[in-house]
Order: structure tokens, then sequence, then C-alpha cells
């Protein structure tokens, strides 16, 4: 039987190739997801051993946080066997741009470049600051997007907002640091690191030294309240956090997989079942020469095998190069990974490309091997096979019916039962979508048929014969038109969702922030500290351009035993009150944010303590609960006056400003940056701005798990080729009496392109309702009071080009069915 | 009976026609250059032993194949060059098709499969010739079936009636019988030779059956790729000896 099986291998060789590509491509996207993976983190750890390398032992602040006392770094400098130790400083210093505001979306870190042996800093240009405490160096992606040069003069804000000017001597790199790599870093020498973060200790002591049993030493000297490492173990510890996020990162990038490889399994599906259904007499014939059922089994599991394992080979292959050429466009843009880590296909990679390979394909194969199993000997004397002639059994309607009813079932209890904003209901609801797929997938072969005209409706009138004749074809298998259509429908139905998703985000997020009250601009820090000076929003309120200034102030307070934002607000704001009323809201009484309420214990009604800085601890009784996901307001609210009696007269931590009707938009922004100008920590936003950034970040997203459903997209298409290819093998003679009628190789492509077209609206149709049902659903979990929004361009182009991928499918199979010479069709029986 | 008509030109004339198939070893040539000429209005046969080329001479006589020498004409239109759309053009206009098997599209009625040639080529139907062919042919109350539905002799006349609707200037029909049990086989075997008689239809036939070769008006024989010899007014007697001659 192996002989058989291979001989059947080689005798459809063409017909496997393209399930074979199938394979290829999902295989070496999850072997090429686990490459990417390994050599990051290969990277990560490489980066970290050669920076912990050079320390022995270091000394971190315990559990809870807090710094390392000077104190503490002279007691280890002391300590026998220790060669040199030395503090590193690490706190907050905003750099301001050459705009004179603070540069960056968050504020710059400051570091301490330390000299000698226990030097971790990569200058990568100029040299480190020295002993110049008028020196500093910034790491390169700030000084790039700055545009600060070598020898340029750069300003640095103290701990207190002060400016301070420093001559830019280096540039460095900030390596695997995530959090460096965010805020930017600028480093100093120590002492002026501490006077510019006002740090009193150290964020990290590293210790140096030869003396066996030096860890232990130092852990002694430095108490239980700190944690003391080794090198290798701090090694370690950085390089498990460092590689957390990419980790997530890959878990993604395996579900991307994932849905590939579900896509590629639907194509094996179909070609099995094909060639089974094909060598319907060849395999009665094996059984009239006396093999058994079980032998026929084996042999197609066999060849199924044989191709999964080939085609995981070089799946992994191609992973690999994958994984090259990703890392290789990472490096060229920057990405703050190590990328320089030679690439590695660990064992483990490349088994586990090889197993879901094998898995996939063998398993896709079992029912077409097993129907292949019923073929009665008799068989291989009938002259003619039939048309497989299908009805949808009473098994398959129930069985069916059980699955939608569970899918939309679960979708109503995730939709109309459950919070929105769990995880549960999001959860509730794509398991509700999975298993209403699965109805799909099991009704397909009965809707095919409508589906088919449906979507051949406009075909069938334009182009005649052809025309007419592709659309009966494309649904003449229902079986095989609904797994071939139903693989396009997977990458549709979740392209369509992700677009409703975000485009309905965008419109809810959007309609509640003009809901809420129209906000042109916001003045705030980088960090939302309190630091707009009031005289900021004083000034606003003298300009005619603008409508109206809401100030916004908040300090952090122990209410009821826990700690937050405590705040109140002047202007209009017109809270979303849930529960109780904000009407004579006045001294003693707070609103505060429902999930807050919820965690304190607490109804309308109810007295809550505050911890006040000047007028001691005070209590307030709950007027209103609000909405905190519509809310700007603080967590928990009191009036205007109050507030500045118990915690004095903070400084706003937001303005925000409504322009009056009718002023262009560039004055607006100039009387706002006026007042503004002073102060270089408050940063000015116009919400034009920030929306545009929220929907850049939006349609990148977009575009990248569009770009990766692509590859699932990409594979089905395959699978509509080769179903195509294979029905031109099986209507051979049909196409040939067609020609021999006076239809032209023209039209016979033609013909075929339709079929195509067809089936692959069938697909994209099926995907497009259940994507929009699903996003729906999902929106209405994620959020509540969700806006849903249907992106119809984005759905008619998915739609469009469904069908244009399809019909492009259809290229290779038409030429070779027009090429085909009609004689030798006639006569092949 | 008056002698002054012109006998009707040939409908379908070949000259010195030779088609050879592979290379080197395997060259096969299947016809060395043959000379025929099939009447208007007749109903001939071809006939030959098993590999005497007679299927290759339909092939290229229909605009099937290309012939590698020779010239092949039907009605005045010279095949010799014709690229293959035109050659398509013309099977559509001009030649129909009855085959041994696997004559009609399994995904259409048989109205539709008789209908077919002229949806091919966006042509309008002649009712009252469909109505004619399909009350000939007595195919009016299963016009809605499938060919599944239908019995081999059915389905042969279905492809008879699809063959006559659009006209052709000759119809070929390659072993229409072959697949049909006797009574099947003669019923269409007496119904084209009826649409010559009554319609004037030029019917050509290949086949190896002495019997349908005794239902056409002249027989061709061929062996070995060369038309031998002819016989007029056929008897299934007359071509068996023929034919047994052959094969001595």
């Amino acid at each position: 039987m192996l002989t058989t099986a291979l001989a059947g291998l080689r005798a459809h060789r063409l017909r496997l190739l393209l399930t074979f590509v199938a394979i290829v491509l999902g295989v070496g996207f999850v072997a090429g997801t686990f490459v990417l993976n390994d050599t990051v983190q290969a990277g990560f750890a490489q980066r970290v051993t050669a920076d912990a390398g050079k320390v022995d032992v270091v000394v971190l602040p315990g559990e809870g946080g807090g710094e390392l006392p000077e104190e503490l770094l002279e007691r280890l400098r002391a300590l026998p066997g220790v060669s040199e130790a030395q503090g590193l400083v690490r706190g907050s210093a905003p750099v301001l741009g050459k705009d004179g505001k603070t540069a960056g979306d968050a504020p710059t870190t400051a570091v301490s470049v330390v000299r000698g042996r226990l030097d971790r800093t990569a200058v990568v240009a100029g040299a480190g600051p020295g002993t110049d405490d008028g020196a500093a160096v910034l790491d390169e992606n700030t000084a790039e997007a700055q545009g600060f040069r070598i020898g340029d003069t750069i300003t640095v804000l103290d701990h207190e907002g002060d400016a301070h000017r420093f001559r830019l001597v280096g540039l460095v790199d900030t390596g695997v640091d995530q959090m460096l790599a965010y805020t930017g870093a600028v480093g100093f020498t120590v002492d002026t690191a501490r006077r510019m973060t006002g740090a009193g200790g150290y964020a990290e002591i590293d210790v140096a030294g030869a003396a066996p049993g030096l860890e232990r030493a130092v852990a002694a000297a430095a108490g239980p309240a700190y944690r003391v490492r080794t090198g290798a173990q701090l090694a370690d510890e950085l390089a498990a956090a460092a590689g957390a996020n990419t980790r997530l990162v890959m878990l993604g990038l395996f579900m991307f997989g994932a849905v590939a490889m579900l896509v590629a399994a639907l194509v094996i599906h179909n070609t099995f079942t094909i060639l089974a259904a094909q060598r319907t007499r060849e395999m009665a014939l094996l059984r009239c020469i006396g093999a058994t059922r079980g032998q026929v089994f084996g042999s197609l599991l066999l060849e199924s095998a044989a191709v999964g394992l080939l085609a995981s080979v070089a799946g992994v292959v191609t992973g690999y190069g994958l994984a090259a050429l990703t890392l290789t466009v990472l490096a060229s843009l920057d990405a703050p990974l190590p990328t320089d880590a030679p690439i590695a296909l660990t064992p483990l990679a490349a088994s586990g490309g090889l197993a879901v390979g094998l898995a996939v394909t063998v398993g896709a194969a079992l029912l077409p091997a097993r129907s292949a199993t019923r073929v009665p000997p008799v068989a291989a004397l009938r002259d003619h096979v039939g048309e497989p002639a299908f009805r949808a059994g009473a098994l398959r309607w129930s069985f069916a019916a059980l699955l939608l009813v569970a899918g939309l079932g679960a979708t109503a209890v995730g939709v109309f039962a459950l919070r929105p904003g769990q995880e549960v209901s999001l959860v509730v609801v794509m398991a509700g979508g999975v298993l209403t797929f699965l109805a799909l997938l099991v009704l397909g072969p009965v809707l095919v048929r409508p589906l088919g005209a449906f979507a051949g409706w406009v075909p069938r009138r334009l182009s005649g014969v052809p025309g007419r004749l592709a659309v009966d074809n494309a649904a003449r298998n229902p079986k095989r038109a609904a797994t071939t259509s139903v693989a396009l429908t997977v990458g549709v139905t979740l392209m369509t969702l992700i677009s409703v998703v975000t485009v309905s985000t965008r419109a809810s997020l959007t309609s509640k922030l003009d809901e809420q009250f129209p906000i042109d601009f916001l003045l705030a820090a980088q960090t939302g500290e309190a630091v707009v000076p009031r005289s900021v929003a004083a000034r606003l309120r003298g300009r005619p351009e603008l409508a109206s200034v809401t100030q916004v102030r908040e300090v952090r307070a122990k209410v009821g035993g826990e700690r937050l934002d405590v705040g109140t607000f002047s202007g209009p704001v017109q809270p979303y009150v849930v529960a109780g009323s904000m009407a004579g809201f006045r001294a003693g009484r707070a609103a505060l944010d429902e999930r807050t309420a919820e965690r304190l214990g607490v109804r309308v009604g109810d007295a809550v303590p505050l911890e006040t800085e000047q007028a001691g601890t005070v209590s307030l009784t709950v007027a209103a609960l609000l909405d905190g996901s519509r809310s700007t307001l603080p967590p928990v609210t009191v009036s205007a006056r109050p507030f500045d009696a118990y915690f004095g007269a903070v400084p706003d931590s937001r303005v925000m400003v409504a322009v009056r009707d009718g002023v262009a938009p560039e004055r607006a922004r100039a009387a706002v940056d006026a007042a503004a100008e002073p102060y270089p920590q408050v940063r000015v936003s116009s919400s034009t701005e920030v929306r545009g950034q929220f929907e850049e970040t939006l349609d990148m997203l977009v575009m990248v798990i569009s770009g990766l459903l692509g590859l699932a997209v990409l594979i089905s298409l395959f699978g509509i080729a080769n179903a195509l290819s294979l029905s031109v093998h099986e209507r051979t003679r049909e196409s040939a009496l067609l020609r021999s009628l006076g239809l032209t190789r023209a039209q016979l492509r033609h013909m075929l392109t339709v079929e195509a077209l067809v089936l692959s609206l069938i697909g994209a149709l099926i995907g497009v309702v259940l994507g929009l049902g699903f996003g729906w659903a999902a929106m209405r979990a994620l959020l509540d009071g969700a806006v849903v929004e249907v992106p119809v361009a984005q759905i008619a182009v998915f739609v469009v080009l469904s069908g244009a991928a399809g019909a492009l499918a259809a290229v290779l199979p038409a030429r070779r069915a027009a090429r085909s010479s009609i004689v030798a069709a006639l006569a092949h029986t | 009976m008056t002698l002054t008509e012109t006998p009707a030109p040939p409908a379908v004339v070949a000259r010195a026609l030779t088609k050879v198939y592979g290379e080197g070893d395997a060259r096969v040539q299947a016809l060395r250059g043959v000379d025929v000429s099939f009447a208007t209005g007749a109903f001939t046969a071809i006939m030959g032993p098993s590999g005497s080329g007679k299927s290759t001479l339909m092939h290229c006589l229909a605009g099937l194949d290309t012939a590698t020498s020779g010239s092949v004409r039907v009605g005045d239109v010279e095949l010799t060059g014709l690229s293959d759309r035109r050659l398509t053009l013309l099977r559509r206009e001009r030649i129909g098709f009855v085959f041994q098997s696997f004559n009609l599209l399994p995904s259409l009625t048989a109205e539709q499969n008789i209908r077919l040639p002229l949806d091919i080529a966006g042509r309008q139907a002649d009712e009252t010739l469909f109505d004619r062919v399909v009350e000939t042919v007595g195919l009016r109350d299963r016009l809605a079936h499938r060919p599944s539905e239908l019995s081999g002799g059915q389905q042969q006349r279905v492809a008879v009636a699809r063959a006559l609707i659009s006209k052709p200037q000759v119809i070929f029909a390659d072993e229409p019988t072959g697949n049909l049990d006797s009574r099947s086989g003669a019923e269409i075997l007496s119904f084209l030779r009826a649409c010559v008689r009554e319609l004037g239809q030029t019917i050509v036939m290949v086949t190896h059956d002495p019997v349908a070769a005794s239902y056409a008006g002249r027989v061709v024989f061929l062996r070995d790729g060369e038309l031998v010899t002819e016989v007029s007014g056929p008897t299934p007697e007359t071509v068996s000896d023929t034919l047994v001659r052959l094969e001595a």
C-alpha cells in the first residue's frame, strides 16, 4: 500500500501543489513567530547579560519601592572585598523641545552616568558627561525627534519645574530598557542627576568586587529591607521583564497563525475530498483486488502525512526566512527590540512548526479518507461516476440548528444579559461567534445555492450563457463549494469585524467627548500633574475668541481609607448623573464615580471620610453617582470653594477650552498658545490633533491586523484556485463539448472566472454578514451605549477585493482549461 | 424528372489531407493524403477498421483538429490556416455535432441543452423550427428534464435536436449509436435519415457498425489513413463484405 500511496502522490503532484502552498504559508507563519520570538528573547538575554556582566552584586529597593539611601552606599563601599560601588539615580527631568514645551508624550527620564568599570551606558556618539556637571547626554531617538545635535544646548526642567541649560556632549542607546525607550533618557553626572530629579537616594546600587561570598556580605550589610541580587540574577529578571511585552505580541501573532492554519485545514480537507472522489474507481479497483478498507484508509492518510511533512518542512524554512525579513524591517525602523541576535531555529520551533503542519494536514484528511473507504468494490466496474447528489439530512439540520441556537443564544446573553465592558461579556459573545460560524460551516452546502444565485445575479444577466453556466457550476457540488467559500469567509469575517469595531470605537469615543461638552483645546502637563497655574485659566477667560473655559484640579488624598484622586471643577460641565443629583452641590457634598462608589461600598446619601491637608478629616455626603466612562471629572469630586479650604490653592491639572463659533482655528490657537507660553510644562493639545492621532493609531492598527488576516485570505484563495482547477479537470469533457458547440476560448475562460467570482462572493457575503453581526455584538459587549457604525466603504472594498482575488485565482485553471485540445478531451473517459 | 437541375456544390471537401501525430519513433501517420467530398443534402458514413483514421478525419473535417497538410473546405470556407477563434465561430455557425456519449451538459435541462448552441452564439431560436424539431424527435414532454432523468436513446435524441436547431451546413455524428441498445439505435438512425430526406440536412457519420452504415446513402471506407473504396446504396451485407475484404 505504501507504493500505492506514493504513486498517488506522484500522479496528483500538481493537484497537491496548491494544498502544499497553503500548508507552507500557515506553517511558515507559525514557525516564523516561533523564530522571531526566540531571536528577540535571545537578544534581550544577550544584551542584559552583557550589561549585567559588569556588575557583581546589585542592591535594589524592597518590594514596596522607595530609594536607597546615601548612607547605604557608603557602608557598602567600606565592605571588605568591594572594589567599587556606585549609586544609580533615576527620575523625571523633562527635556524641552525647540518649541519651548516639554518634549514627547511623557517626561524624559534622567539617569546618572557613572564612570569606571560599573558604567553600563552605551554611548553611540560623542562621549559621556564625565565629571562635567554642565554636560548631558540624550538618547538617540529623542535627539533625532527634537532635532538636537552634539554641541547644542538643551534645556531640562528640574523637579520643581525650573529650567537648566546643558551642553549636549553625547548620544546614548537606551538598549532593552522599555521604560527609557518610551520616555526617552537624559544622562547627567551623578550630582547633577540628583539635583535635577531631587532624588534623595538611589534607584540601584551596583557593586563590583572579587571576594567570594560577596553577595552574602552585601546582603548582610544592606539588611532585609532591600533586595540583593547577583549580576546574573539581575540579567535574568531584566530579560524576563523586557520579554513580557514581546510575549504578548507573539501571542497575538500565534492567534493569527491559528486562523491561518484553520483556513489551511479547510483547504486541505477540500482537496483530499476531491482527490478521493476523483479516485473512486481507483479505490474500488484496489478493493476489487483485495485491499481492505483499512488499507484504503491508510493509504490516503499516508498520502496526506507525506504532503503534510514535506510542506511543513518547507513551511519551517519559510518561517525562518519570514522572521529574518521581519527582523531586518524592524531593525531599519529602529524598533526598541534587539534585532542583532543571530537568528535561531531552535529544535522547539522547528518541531512545533512540523507538528502543527502535520497534525492539521492529517486531521483535515481524516474525513475524506473515511468516506473513501465506503466506496464499494463494484464501483470500479461502473462506467460513469455521477454527480455527487447532495441532500441535507435530518442529522445535518438538527446539528446546525443546535449550534445556531447555542451560538446566537450565547451572543444574546453576552449582549443583553451581561454587563458591558466586562471581559466575560466579550468572551461569551466571541464564543457565540465561533458556534455560529460552526453552524454556518455545517449549513454551508444548503446555503450555497441561494447565495450563489444571489451573488451570480449580475453575471447571470450580463454575460449570457457562459455567465449562466458559471453560476450553475459554482453551486453544482454544494459541499465542495461550501468548504471552498467558507475558507474565504474566515478572513472576511475577521476583517469586517475588526473594521466595525474600530470604526464604532472611534465613533463612540468621539460622540462621548462631543456630548460631554465640546473641547477644542486641552492644557495640561505630560503627567497630568497639577502644574497649570490658575492665572492661565484667568487669562483665557478674558479672551473674546473663546466660548468657555473649564478648570479641573485634582490631588491624591485618602477617601474612606483608600488613596484616590480627589478634585473639583469650575466651568460649564454637565456630569452624567447615574443616581442622586448634582443640584445644590456645595460644601460637605461629594459626587463619586460609579466604580469608585462600588469599591468604597457607598451609595447616595452615605457619608465618606476625606483626609484633607488643611482642614483635618471631614465627612462628605455622597450626593450623586456619575457615569465614569463618560466623565472627565475626578473619581471623587467636591465643589470648588471647599476644595481650596481642604487642600489650599492647588494649580489646575487641566484646563479645557471651547472656541466661540465662527472664530478661525488659527486665531483661537494663537490666543491659547499665548496664555500657556510662559509655562514650559503646560502643553496645549487641540482635540482635532488628538482625534487625528487617535484615528491614525486606529487606522494603523486596522492596517496591521488586516495585513495579518490577509494571509488567511491568501490561503483561502489557493483553496479557490485548487477547487476550480479540480472542477476544470472533472469537467474536461463538458468543456470540450461546449467548445465543439462554438464556445470560444475567451468565453470558456470567462465562464471559469465568473465561477470563481461567484464562489468567492458567496464566502465574502457570509463573512460580511457574520462580521457585521458579531462586530455589533462585540461593540455592545465592550462598551455601554456604544455607537455602532458600519464602515460601508471599507466593507465594499473587502467584497470587491474578495471577488477580484477569486477571479485572479481562476486565471491559471481557466487558461489550462482553454488550452486543452478538444479532440483529446472528448476522447478522455 | 429533368436533368436541368445543377447539383448543389458539396458541403464539405477535403484535398490531400494528412495528419501526423508525434515525432521520431512515436510518429504516427493517421491520415495519408485523403481526398473526399460530401454532397449537400446527403447522408454519408465513414467506415474503417480500428485505427484506420476515421475519427481523425472527422475531427479535421469538423475543425476540431487541424490537419498537418492539405485543405478542408466547409461550404465556401477554407479551414486551413484559420485561427482558433475563427474555427470556433465556424463550428458555431455551420457545424452540428452528435457524439457517442457525453453529449449533454448534466446541469442543463433538455430544452436548455437543445438551445445551447444558439445561446452560445447569442442568436434567437427559430421557434417554428424548434417546435418542429422537438415534435420530430418526440421530446415534447421531456423538455424540462435533466439528462440524468432521460434514457440513453432520449439523450441522444436531444443531442440530435441540438445539432439541428442551428441549421448547420453539416452535422458530424461520431458513433451516435455506439452506446445505445439496438432499438434505440435504429430509432436514431431512422431519424437521422429522415432529417436528410425531409429537411435536406447534410450528415456525415463515423461508425464501425455495418447496420448503422447501411442507413446512409453512401459509405466511404478508410484503411491505414487512406480512402480505399466506397459503396453507394449500402446494405448491412455489402458493408460487412467490404469491411471483411479490407481487414483481410
